[in-house]
């Protein structure tokens, strides 16, 4: 994909982002020029990129515009791995919120306005939610309404407000409607909640009322005879953030927060493990390791000490929040906790399948952990283990993984209601499923458990193809 | 402008921004008629500050 715009970066016509010999940049078309030049000379653009609320880009030579529309061309700083909303928790959503409120405050003190209020327009850096997007500022044209208002509100307040008044798995709605959740939609799911709070009232159900009520009416006179000045929107964006601020989710309850308590792990077995899984990645020089089935994180960490960047994944929401509300309260940087079910994980999709990337198209990392997950996969949704085996080779380019033994009480649990249709769930049947794929270095029993932790080696064909 | 604003959500800031600058203008008079009475009404100290 040389010069060519990425699969997500087509509809504003102020420029489009693109790769080029594997750097990432981004062009400025003319018809944006003098916005774009009014952005950076208002003193606004330094001022976030400082701040790291907006990520900072440097300007380069127009020889590497990919188009002749080009009056500028910018290398961004680049994100370490691409997350989607769907793929937040409802804290990192909500600081997503926030940041783009902020972003619109400061710029409306300024006489500027957002120009779109996309949640794919923020990324996470350094632990820390960040805009992406140079281009979304612009000068704000007297007594004009926020155009990206009702985004917002798609994008951001009413998965929030459903996660956090409904049932947290209402995220995944963001999943299917990526433009985000119609108001229509959030206001009917939202039921009382949507009217005994007045945030909601107004954002959500009188919005959502009176989007159906104008929906193929011409507004242009009313509009322009009713102007909204800057303190009155000020006073919307404040809302709005009272709003974001006040819907909050308890992380507990769901099937896995209380995992790592419950596993059979004494302290000095889960300290072997941790010191061992640190030796096998000793020496990788890796860059990335994906934590598959990361819980709250703690071998995450573990790999954190050696590599710069770990995405820790996990299917259950309560385990990523507390992981993501680790990463602030520590002040984390280069963990990134991130939703995923490994049994349908994020597809491409969008327009051509080809705005949002599927996790594997995000890949391969460098290495693969995947710790206490083999069971989960193979007995508890009847995965067989050469397809468990092929697809790890193509996350990654190693893989740490350990594998739990029937006779393991976790494992137990699982068969304890359902008969045992698994003979091939032993050492050496997961062995023989895992050397099609990779080549085994080492093998190593935790000390105090019924279970197996290998080092592996893809084969070529796997990861990367 | 590159996305679709949707009328209703235009026509929703409209209104807020009418009730709000309702508000200001009410909380305008309002301050406006409760100075004019204060000036009506002489303020204790004026007799009390020994001149």
């Amino acid at each position: 994909m040389d010069g060519r715009p990425l699969g997500s970066s087509f509809r504003d016509p102020g420029g489009f982002v693109y790769t080029r010999d594997g750097v990432l940049y981004r062009q400025v078309n003319r018809v944006f020029q003098d916005r774009f030049e009014a952005f950076l000379g208002s003193g606004l653009y330094d001022e976030l990129a400082r701040q790291r609320l907006l990520v900072s880009h440097r300007p380069v030579s127009l020889e590497l515009a990919a188009s002749p529309e080009a009056v500028a061309v910018l290398e961004p700083e680049r994100v370490p791995f691409v997350s989607y909303p769907y793929e937040w928790s409802v804290g990192q959503l909500r600081d997503a919120a926030l940041l783009t409120l902020e972003l619109q405050e400061r710029a409306l003190v300024r006489g500027f306005t957002l120009r779109d209020a996309s949640a794919y327009n923020v990324q996470f850096l350094g632990g820390r939610p960040v805009l992406i997007d140079s281009l979304s500022f612009e000068p704000r044209e007297e007594g004009a309404p926020w155009a990206a208002y009702g985004q917002f509100c798609q994008h951001f307040l009413v998965p929030l407000a459903l996660m956090c008044h409904v049932d947290i798995r209402l995220g995944t709605l963001q999943r299917t409607y990526l433009d985000g959740v119609p108001l229509e939609l959030g206001s009917r799911l939202l039921g009382a909640a949507g009217w005994l709070r007045p945030g909601l009232l107004f954002h959500v159900r009188a919005q959502a009322k009176l989007q159906r009520r104008y929906a193929d009416r011409d507004i242009g006179r009313a509009a322009r005879a009713r102007s909204v000045g800057a303190p009155a929107l000020l006073q919307l964006v404040r809302g709005l953030r009272g709003a974001v601020e006040g819907l909050a989710w308890n992380p507990v309850g769901t099937e896995w927060a209380d995992y790592a308590h419950e596993t059979n792990y004494t302290p000095s077995a889960a300290g072997a493990k941790r010191n061992l899984v640190i030796e096998m990645l000793q020496g990788l020089g890796a860059r990335t390791v994906w934590d598959l089935g990361a819980n709250t994180g703690d071998y995450s960490r573990a790999a954190r000490t050696l590599v710069p960047g770990v995405v820790a994944f996990d299917l259950d929401p309560a385990a990523v929040e507390r992981n993501y509300r680790r990463v602030r309260a520590e002040g984390e940087t280069g963990i990134l906790p991130l939703l995923m079910d490994l049994t349908n994980p994020s597809p491409a999709q969008g327009w051509a399948h080809r705005e949002r990337l599927s996790l594997e198209e995000r890949g391969p990392a460098d290495v693969v952990l995947a710790l206490a997950l083999i069971h989960h996969l193979a007995i508890g949704h009847n995965l067989p283990l050469n397809r468990i085996a092929d697809f790890l080779a193509r996350l990654g380019r190693r893989l740490v993984i350990e594998f739990v033994a029937k006779s393991d009480s976790q494992v137990g649990r699982l068969l304890r209601n359902r008969p045992d249709i698994f003979p091939d769930y032993t050492v050496d049947g997961f062995e023989s499923a895992f050397r099609r794929r990779f080549a085994i270095d080492r093998r190593e029993p935790i000390p105090g458990s019924e279970r197996t932790l290998y080092l592996m080696t893809a084969l070529p064909g796997g990861a990367g193809r | 402008m590159y996305i679709d604003p949707a009328a209703g959500s235009l026509v929703l800031q409209a209104i807020a921004a009418g009730v709000l600058s309702a508000l200001a203008m009410f909380s305008r008079v309002r301050e406006g008629v409760k100075s004019f009475f204060r000036s009506l009404v002489p303020r204790r100290g004026r007799w009390t500050d020994g001149r």
